[in-house]
């Protein structure tokens, strides 16, 4: 096999909400709210039950074949060039969404910290970072990540506790004010962000007791999915009608922390969760890319290809986007139906349906 | 021994690229903004009024290096936008304007008469300004309050961002300064900060006294919607805090009850207001609930406070007062301003959301003709140390 390694339920839990949640942690009130209003929040809670469908779907597709990866089993179900072309498909969305992540991940620095360092600079860093982390597999990043999202978490909740005396839960009112549709609307974007656990397609046969696989997906999907909805609550609470404005509401929900003249400006760390986190989320979808484009070239091990994936990815998000708006826009109007329809929900769904037509693969128990 | 070389380069290489920021600066880098001043000049520009901190007065070693000098410089510069004008500052101070640490933003009258919300952009867009900075509204220049000194604190400033935060008067932060600016049926409003007298400084001899002007929040600026229409004064600012129910502290001063001409005082220990609109597609009333608590700390007529009557007389009385205050606040926004201040705007929301949609654009003219209906419950719970009065000839 590629991946040698093989991690245990708890660390793919961890690793599956840290795929998700940083990013979202940022900016998924502002998404929310700028559609849905003050509803945001039952954006989040239907995106989270859509979550929970994709989680079952990409893991009943899985299991069917748990020896095999997403990259892998395309074949098996759909024959060898039908198969070859879906598995490249989803190693290009992998390179895509890290394309994403990683400019996301640089533009918020420059934007917020940094305004006089270049966004590339940035953006080495953390790939050369992640290239080091995807190189030495899948083992070793899921125990950092059992040491860094826990922390990530906590600092979340702390923020949010914090910033509870300008909090105001009348701004949550009128409850379902402008109907069903806008809140519909709202609740792509999050449905994209946490249907990256289809993911889990990707990591069956690297896990020690397989058979958890779907305790494993609806627990992380149900843990981002309250971590979401609690950013979503507070940040709403805080800012009102100007959330949908800002660019990173949770970012400035630490500013407007004050305790006692004393604990003010807690920036740097919403910075630790963002750079922490993204760390995280980068590697494992570069790790999936890379890992897929071996198993799609049929070679003995994924690690040559590591520096020419990470390359592609760097370059491509250099040249994605010309600003920080243009990537907003870009993720807001297009990225949700485009992952959606596609990759998250389409393409496992069409899998699934012609496996189980066929009779191809079975569940272990 | 390679790889002892190797990691001697490595650690050369560590060393450069770690030993420093990208873009650092220094504190003695910095020059620091303490409060921002907005002002309209009469050509339509912008003047920025910085006060700067004076790093190395403030941080020097107190009183026993003789004179410390001015802890503050205030520059002023005029721009089109207040980028532009700080733009122009930057020419005239020595080091990188930096806003971290500033306590106050306050608008001129003329700046808030012509529409406040083009100047505030630039203080949410920047990452350096806090959201909880104080917004605050100058009767007069915003120029002339930073200008001021300040005898008890460092700066005057900090000094006004210590008046705010005591919230003895109305006091609001830029971040739900903006909400209010952002929310329909809302209007905003902001503490007035004046120059008034506030106290005497002495000298060694009492000739050499001065009488020390300074900067003191004196109630509340109002807008309609985003243009400064006038002012409420500090006991209609008393009602506007009854009404908007953020009575955190202050004392209500009542007559006695039996003896004409004495006064009582209670300290307010906790209150709160509850408004509960009412719609019945014709016209629109509000039955607001104020719930007053506290201690009696001051008596200057003789009543035994121990019976039950004359407590009840006093809580009456206390109900009384607060109605009184509030009423002012009421009849001053509905009568002579004609806009909703009180937030009566989104409780309407919150109840009739389907209505609001038909309302919402004319909301200020249907609040000033709404009836405003008073339930006061009062109760007076504790009496200080003592009980009837000691200093009384029984």
């Amino acid at each position: 096999m590629l991946e040698g390694g093989k991690i245990d339920s708890k660390q793919a839990i961890l690793l599956m909400v840290a795929m998700v949640l940083p990013t979202a942690f940022l900016s998924v009130a502002a998404v929310t709210a700028s559609l849905a209003k003050q509803d945001g929040w039952i954006s989040i809670l239907l995106a989270t039950l859509g979550a929970l469908l994709i989680a079952w779907l990409a893991v009943s597709l899985g299991l069917r074949f748990p020896e095999k990866t997403l990259f892998q089993f395309p074949e098996v179900i759909l024959g060898k060039w039908p198969g070859k072309v879906v598995a490249f498909l989803y190693i290009w969305w992998y390179i895509h969404l890290n394309v994403e992540v990683l400019r996301q991940y640089g533009s918020f620095l420059v934007a917020a910290f940094m305004p006089e360092t270049p966004i590339s600079v940035f953006m080495l860093l953390i790939m050369a970072i992640a290239a080091y982390a995807v190189r030495n597999g899948l083992e070793v990043y899921s125990r950092v990540n059992e040491l860094i999202l826990p922390l990530i978490l906590v600092s979340v909740v702390i923020l949010n506790i914090l910033a509870a005396p300008e909090m105001s839960m009348k701004r949550l009112l009128p409850v379902f004010e402008h109907g069903a549709v806008p809140i519909i609307k709202g609740a792509v974007m999050p449905t994209a962000w946490m249907g990256e656990i289809v993911t889990m397609a990707v990591l069956i046969p690297y896990l020690n007791k397989a058979k958890e696989a779907y305790r494993i997906a609806i627990t992380a999907t149900l843990i981002a999915g309250f971590f979401m909805l609690i950013t979503q609550l507070a940040d709403v609470a805080i800012f009102g009608p100007v959330t949908a404005a800002w660019l990173f509401p949770g970012l400035d929900a630490a500013r407007v922390i004050h305790l006692a003249n004393f604990l003010e400006r807690l920036e740097p760390v919403v910075m630790v969760i963002w750079v922490a986190g993204v760390m995280i989320k980068i590697s494992v979808f570069y790790w999936a890319a890379a890992l897929g484009s071996a198993q799609w070239l049929e070679l003995k091990d994924y690690k040559p290809l590591v520096l020419p994936v990470g390359v592609i990815i760097y370059a491509l998000s250099i040249m994605a986007h010309d600003s920080l708006l243009d990537l907003f826009a870009f993720l807001g109007m297009f990225w949700g139906p485009y992952a959606l329809t596609l990759f998250i929900v389409g393409m496992p769904l069409l899998l699934l349906v012609v496996a189980v037509i066929r009779g191809q693969g079975g569940s272990r128990h | 021994m390679r790889k002892l070389l190797a990691c001697l380069a490595l650690l050369i290489v560590v060393a450069g690229i770690f030993s420093g920021c990208w873009s650092r600066k220094e504190m003695s880098e910095l020059a620091i903004v303490l409060g921002a001043g907005v002002d309209r000049t009469p050509d339509g520009q912008v003047r920025l009024t910085l006060q700067l901190a004076r790093t190395g007065a403030l941080a020097g070693g107190g009183e026993g290096g003789g004179g410390r000098g001015a802890t503050t410089w205030v520059v002023s510069g005029t721009g089109s936008t207040i980028l532009d004008a700080q733009r122009k500052l930057a020419e005239r101070i020595s080091r990188h304007i930096n806003w971290t640490h500033n306590v106050v933003y306050i608008f001129g009258e003329e700046a808030a008469r012509h529409g406040i919300r083009q100047y505030t952009n630039y203080y949410s867009r920047s990452p350096q300004p806090r959201e909880i900075t104080w917004v605050l509204v100058a009767k007069g220049e915003a120029k002339d309050i930073l200008e001021t000194i300040s005898q008890l604190e460092n700066t005057s400033a900090q000094d006004i961002g210590y008046l705010a935060r005591a919230k003895t008067g109305f006091s609001i932060n830029f971040k739900d300064f903006k909400v209010m600016l952002a929310t329909k049926g809302s209007n905003p409003i902001a503490s007035r900060v004046e120059i008034v007298e506030r106290g005497v400084t002495l000298g060694p001899e009492k000739e050499k006294s001065v009488v020390h002007k300074g900067a003191a929040l004196t109630g509340t600026a109002v807008f309609r919607e985003e243009k400064l229409v006038g002012w409420l004064d500090e006991s209609e600012t008393r009602g506007l805090l009854w009404l908007r129910g953020e009575i955190l502290k202050g004392v209500i001063t009542l007559s006695s009850p039996t003896e004409p001409g004495k006064e009582i005082s209670v300290e307010i220990m906790r209150g709160h207001t509850e408004v509960e609109p009412y719609y019945d597609g014709e016209s629109v009333w509000f039955v607001v609930k104020i719930v007053v608590e506290g201690d009696l700390l001051e008596q200057q007529s003789s009543e035994d406070i121990t019976e039950r009557d004359v407590r009840k007389a006093i809580e009456e009385e206390m109900a009384r007062e607060v109605e009184e205050k509030a009423r002012l606040a009421l009849d001053k926004a509905q009568g002579e301003y004609g806009v909703d201040i009180f937030g009566f705007g989104m409780a309407f929301h919150r109840k009739y959301p389907r209505e609001w949609a038909e309302l919402e654009d004319r909301w200020d003219e249907v609040f000033a003709g709404a009836y405003v209906d008073f339930v006061l419950e009062s109760h007076l719970r504790r009496s200080g140390l003592l009980g009837k009065r000691g200093s009384v000839r029984e």
